[in-house]
């Protein structure tokens, strides 16, 4: 590997910064992943309910109209879904039977999910979360 | 004769090609703002691809740069450093531990957050010492849990203690930016679509909706689709790749489901089939000189001239062979005739057959097998026996006695080369006859044909079709044997167990009986004991049995097809070159050659192909996944169908408009576009179309998109910053740590408190 240049390690960021709280220490933070930070605003927001329900300030309509994260998330279509082939994206008019790849016409069929190795079919799935997971 | 209409592949004038896009390689460090200013607010806008950055009196950020961080341990300074940005792509080394500090929409790595603003104020200048002496305006998330703001604040005011602080949705300050007042805005954003109805500059987030799909989920998609219609591609396209291939190539349909029925006929796919070309080098092949491939090309003549020789001289032999015995046996037929049934039997028995019947069925195989051994093909040139004069074989008739040693060895050779001219002579007769009966079938088909045109196509069509069966027939046979519960493979298997069983019984009866002469000739295609064999098809057991396919019958059945078609296509007007067995492979007709090499042949031999793809369904269906999300997977409303309910039934029913008077609702005059995916070629049309389909008739939609998606929203946050109407939107250091992370003020262009 090549030496770094001075000019690399120039860009590295510098610390201490002297713009910075000098008291400031990094504190230590657990690491979250996203599905824990849900669920951690989602217990918050059940408990400020509570409160709300104590009569604090008991306000039944702005309750109903509290804007959340998960108040924002669309809900689902109400219109027919469309289907599509999995590998071509045309019309998906036909269903194996053995996997539940979607598929556009018999040449299709015969070209490619006859031939597949094992393991395709699933990566194929997984593009519509319609794949097995095993837990 | 029927026109060819298919246009050969010469005459189409080669694709396009647009070659892969270049990976991220910075040219040197990320620059440093040298007019800092005190007191200034800085804007920050912080996406989950790109960071913006930069001091509000400025008209753009003066720092851009992707939301990426790498902490390289470098061994000889025993140090550990950290890049952020391009920076990052500096070197090699440091892009294979490329992290970014959120998981999906939301911060996950608040260690990370911190070297990113230790950077950020770094490069736009700051040089207060202990302190940021700027307000700061923040980008965050439509509705972002409060932990996410809880700790931006904490860092904020407590590690760089700036003064005050405010914060505001993106999509909204781009708003903000290009003057909207009334609108929808559709913010469709690298993790998330928002929605979010505004009304008199004020929006209505309990109506918003967000759609938890975006930009580098697009790329995603796009990558998997790429990689899955291409396993064995040769060289890797990494995201940052695909995502110029979308921003390049990707737009969304104006309706898509007319679309798609049409995407593969030829005329369209020539205008939108994309040629994407990796880079590759040419592998050169040593080139040979016109002598070396001379003499190579002489030498294999050679080499396959003698082995030809050998077969068929030993084919010859075996020839030779036959037909003295041929003789001899017709011999013993004749004097048979003047025997009666007991000498029949004992001369019969004494030559070693069990009866007649048992002589009559060699006799007659040695009869066949001989016929079809001169129709082989047994030396020489066969046509120039006509010409040459008989030689002559003097001393073959004269008994030995006769003979010195010298002329027995010279007799020997003579009958040798007697029994050979003989055998060729016969062969060549026979070929002249089958010649002529071939001669005398095609003057009958001609008679038939000029008789009666329609009978004659008809047996050709009937026959065309049986053989069309047969091949059908093998191959789905050959595709159930590849299945071992299927009815096929088991058949097989009882076969074989079949014959298992017959080889381990010896088959002793008859046999002490017959002669050694007998014994000595038996071989595997002379033994007439043996009925099988007498019907060709009995010796589609070893086929069977061996699983492989008899290419001799597939040849032949093969020519016989084409000389069928042939003739159908010479005189059947209703018979064109499309209706021929091979026109089912033409790559025009397939639509997975399409899908994958686009509107011309692909020659698997040619590097370049190998080194090239083609986006053309793509292009559409990656952004049509905003429309419709459940392609993938994800279950919830695409864009359309959700504005339709906020502008058709929620606004009315909290009383905005009424619902009778839609059409006058100034929102449908401003339908705004703004975020990373807004900028696909026809979004606006596509939206046209799906408002107009859901709105009255008589209502004007208009529809625009911000002027820059990617910066609208920083120089939002530098007007906000600067004007009147952030002035009670800041939260003070103070105020902070009065009223602790959970305090909040609400504005037209943020999220509102929490409860």
């Amino acid at each position: 590997m090549p030496p770094l240049t001075d000019d690399i390690y120039q860009a590295a960021v510098q610390r201490p910064a002297r713009f910075k709280n000098p008291k400031w220490k990094t504190p230590y933070r657990r690491h979250k992943p996203l599905r824990q930070l849900l669920s951690d605003e989602q217990k918050r927001l059940n408990n400020t309910d509570v409160d709300n329900k104590d009569g604090t300030n008991g306000n039944a309509r702005k309750d109903f109209n509290q804007v959340t994260y998960f108040s924002l998330d669309a809900y689902p279509s109400l219109k027919p879904r469309k289907h599509y082939c999995d590998i071509t994206g045309l019309k998906g008019n036909y269903k194996t039977p053995n996997n539940g790849l979607r598929y556009y016409n018999v040449e299709v069929y015969n070209d490619v999910i006859k031939t597949m190795t094992s393991g395709v079919d699933q990566q194929y799935l997984e593009l519509r979360n319609a794949n097995i997971v095993l837990k | 004769m029927t026109v060819i209409k298919v246009k050969s592949n010469k005459e189409l004038p080669p694709q396009k090609i647009y070659y892969l896009p270049d990976q991220i390689s910075p040219d040197s460090t990320e620059p440093y703002n040298s007019h800092y200013g005190a007191g200034i607010p800085i804007a920050i806008d912080f996406g989950t691809s790109d960071m913006r950055i930069g001091l509000t009196n400025n008209l753009s950020p003066s720092n851009i740069f992707p939301s990426v961080i790498s902490r390289y341990r470098d061994r000889k300074l025993a140090q550990t450093l950290t890049f952020v940005g391009y920076d990052v792509y500096l070197d090699s080394s440091f892009k294979s531990s490329l992290k970014t500090p959120f998981d999906g929409p939301l911060i996950t790595n608040w260690d990370y957050v911190e070297w990113m603003l230790d950077y950020s104020f770094h490069h736009i200048g700051v040089d207060s010492d202990g302190f940021v002496d700027n307000p700061i305006v923040m980008s965050e998330l439509l509705g972002a849990p409060s932990q996410q703001r809880k700790n931006m604040l904490q860092l904020l005011f407590e590690a760089y203690r700036v003064p005050k602080v405010t914060f505001g949705i993106d999509d909204l300050f781009s708003y903000y930016q290009n003057n909207g007042k009334n609108g929808l805005v559709i913010g469709a954003g690298n993790q998330a679509i928002n929605i979010i109805p505004v009304i008199n500059s004020k929006p209505i987030l309990t109506e918003a909706k967000r759609i938890n799909w975006g930009g580098s989920l697009c790329v995603d998609y796009l990558s998997k689709l790429i990689n899955l219609k291409y396993p064995y591609f040769p060289s890797k396209i990494n995201n940052h790749q695909f995502e110029i291939l979308m921003r390049n190539h990707c737009y969304v349909s104006k309706d898509y489901q007319e679309e798609i029925n049409h995407i593969f006929d030829l005329n369209v796919l020539e205008k939108t089939d994309v040629l994407i070309e990796a880079p590759y080098v040419e592998n050169v092949q040593p080139i040979k000189t016109e002598e070396e491939l001379k003499r190579i090309a002489e030498k294999r003549k050679e080499s396959g001239r003698r082995l030809q020789e050998q077969a068929q001289k030993s084919r010859l032999e075996k020839l030779i062979q036959k037909e003295k015995d041929y003789e001899y046996y017709t011999k013993l037929k004749n004097s048979l005739e003047e025997l009666n049934k007991k000498q029949i039997i004992h001369t019969l028995e004494a030559e070693g057959f069990d009866d007649e019947s048992d002589f009559k069925k060699y006799y007659n195989n040695l009869e066949k097998s001989i016929k079809r051994a001169r129709k082989a093909d047994i030396g020489g040139n066969n046509d120039e026996i006509e010409s040459e004069t008989p030689p002559e074989f003097p001393l073959v008739d004269i008994p030995d006695d006769q003979l010195t040693e010298d002329q027995i060895k010279e007799k020997k050779t003579q009958k040798f080369l007697k029994a050979n001219y003989d055998a060729r002579k016969k062969a060549h007769e026979e070929k002249l006859l089958e010649k002529k009966r071939l001669e005398e079938l095609e003057i009958q088909e001609e008679k038939w044909r000029k008789e009666d045109l329609n009978g004659w196509i008809q047996d050709k069509r009937k026959k065309l079709n049986s053989v069309l069966k047969k091949k059908k027939d093998r191959k789905k046979l050959r595709e159930e044997l590849n299945d071992r519960k299927s009815h096929a493979a088991q058949i097989r298997m009882k076969n074989i167990a079949v014959l298992a069983a017959e080889n381990s019984v010896p088959n002793t009866s008859g046999n002490n009986t017959r002669s050694s002469k007998r014994k000595r000739t038996i071989t595997i295609d002379n033994d007439p004991n043996d009925t099988f064999g007498a019907n060709d098809d009995d010796w589609a057991i070893y086929r069977d049995i061996a699983n492989v396919e008899d290419e001799d019958e597939i040849e032949e059945e093969n020519q016989l097809m084409l000389k069928l078609e042939a003739d159908l296509l010479q005189y059947d007007p209703n018979f064109s070159i499309e209706n021929t067995y091979d026109s089912q492979f033409n790559w025009r007709k397939s639509i997975i050659h399409k899908f994958l090499r686009g509107p011309r042949d692909y020659d698997s031999e040619k590097t370049q192909h190998q080194y090239q793809f083609h986006m053309n369904i793509e292009r559409i269906r990656v952004p049509e996944t905003m429309f419709q999300p459940s392609i993938v997977g994800v279950d919830q409303a695409g864009i359309s169908e959700l504005s339709e309910n906020i502008i058709v039934n929620r606004l009315p029913s909290e009383g905005f408009y009424s619902k009778n008077e839609i059409e006058k609702a100034p929102i449908i005059n401003d339908i705004f576009l703004t975020g990373g995916l807004s900028h696909f070629k026809n979004f606006d049309e596509r939206l046209k179309n799906d408002f107009t389909s859901f709105l009255p008739v008589n209502s004007k939609i208009n529809i625009r998109r911000a002027i820059d998606p990617r910066l609208d929203a920083w120089r939002g946050m530098a007007k906000f910053s600067n004007n009147i109407d952030s002035k009670n939107a800041f939260i003070t250091k103070q105020e902070y740590e009065e009223m602790g992370p959970d305090y909040i003020k609400e504005h037209n262009l943020g999220n509102f408190g929490y409860f």
